[in-house]
């Protein structure tokens, strides 16, 4: 197949991009929160065998990627890769590939269930389109290591600690293993700083005699985060969120917002800054 | 030394998970409800030796900062730990 029978935009809206080398492609596959199934990777290897040089590329953003793919392979490449179940992924100005950490499935500090969120998401707004590229990333915890305040939208799991004296015994471990000093002992009692909190849950989790419990958890939202270029930290829209119906509710929001406001080629967080983080935080909150 | 305080350990230096495994071990030679009196690194071990002890049936009982770190005091807990290796920490 000569490479002007191919449509190359259409190509890269299903991660399928030109290499440099005139003839390669990359074939990237959706692997939602960087999840495979272990029969699933044999099959990539086959496909890798077969198709591409018998290497594999793991991406930044817990993609996989085939590379070194001729172009007259491609359909085969993907048939086989599709009969695994194994779909596509995405390039371009729309909604990428969710990323997601291990969450509260497996990690010790995970506070919510991450990968459920990560493929709730995945199934409304994968390919989606975008004036940008739309990066979205849930996290289990402020340890932040799925990076949601680096993704145009970014969900962190988040416990509100409070302390109840009755069963304490005042061994101070909360003061001094919270991670921004926001624990205060006067006399025998304990309280938060509510605004140094950033809602780990150390203390709820450490606390030997569980006298710090969560008195809320729930999900905290980030928006506009980006690197690239021109790198910028998400700006948090809201904390603790209850519920995940709330949490989509507002995700929705956001991308509509960001679909109406933003400008071709602006990244979320650009936008955001041109227009204001007050303005678009109050502009998406009371809508 | 606090009249509770059976054995003491320095773990300062001693990465994750051998700082815990070091812990285990020495409350081995100890009974139930007696103390072990942990000096540990600041950061990540003050956070990770005792959520191990706790989820280990281990109370922590006083953490104080001392030279280099803190110094924290261990209950031992009711059941046997015995000899086992964390499977986290």
């Amino acid at each position: 197949m000569d490479t002007h029978e191919l449509d190359l935009a259409a190509l890269r809206s299903v991660g399928i991009i030109q290499q440099k080398q005139k003839g390669l492609l990359v074939m990237r596959l959706h692997a939602v929160g960087g999840d495979l199934k272990a029969e699933q990777l044999r099959t990539i290897a086959d496909v890798a065998l077969r198709y591409g040089k018998g290497e594999v590329h793991l991406s930044t953003r817990q993609g996989v990627e085939i590379h070194n793919v001729r172009y007259e392979d491609l359909q085969q490449a993907k048939h086989e890769l599709a009969s695994a179940g194994i779909q596509m992924g995405a390039c371009g100005p729309r909604v990428r590939i969710v990323v997601a950490c291990p969450g509260s499935a497996t990690c010790r500090w995970g506070l919510i269930e991450t990968k459920e969120i990560a493929r709730d998401l995945d199934r409304n707004y994968f390919r989606q389109e975008t004036p940008h590229k739309f990066k979205i990333s849930v996290t289990g915890c402020p340890n932040n290591c799925a990076k949601a305040t680096e993704n145009d939208a970014g969900i962190m799991g988040g416990a509100l600690p409070v302390w109840r004296g009755e069963t304490c015994t005042q061994c101070d471990l909360c003061v001094h293993s919270c991670p921004t000093n926001a624990i205060v002992r006067e006399g025998d009692s304990y309280s938060l700083e509510r605004d140094a909190c950033i809602l780990c849950g150390i203390c709820i989790a450490l606390c030997p005699t569980s006298s710090w419990t969560a008195a809320r958890r729930g999900y905290t939202l980030f928006i506009g985060g980006t690197m690239g270029k021109r790198p910028r930290l998400g700006t948090r829209l809201l904390d603790l969120i209850g519920n995940k119906e709330e949490l989509y509710t507002l995700i929705a929001r956001v991308i509509g917002y960001y679909r109406e406001h933003g400008e071709a080629r602006e990244r979320f967080g650009h936008m955001i800054d041109r227009l204001g983080p007050d303005k678009v935080k109050k502009e998406i909150l009371c809508a | 030394m606090r009249e509770e305080v059976r054995k003491t350990l320095d773990i300062r230096g001693v990465a994750c998970p051998m700082n815990y495994v070091k812990v285990l071990m020495a409350l081995e030679d100890l009974k139930p409800g007696e103390w072990l009196e942990v000096t540990l690194d600041a950061g990540k071990a003050l956070v990770d030796i005792p959520r191990s002890a706790k989820e280990d049936g281990h109370k922590v009982t006083k953490v104080t900062p001392a030279d280099d770190g803190y110094r924290v005091t261990i209950e031992k807990g009711r059941h046997e730990t015995g000899a086992q290796t964390p499977n986290r920490s």
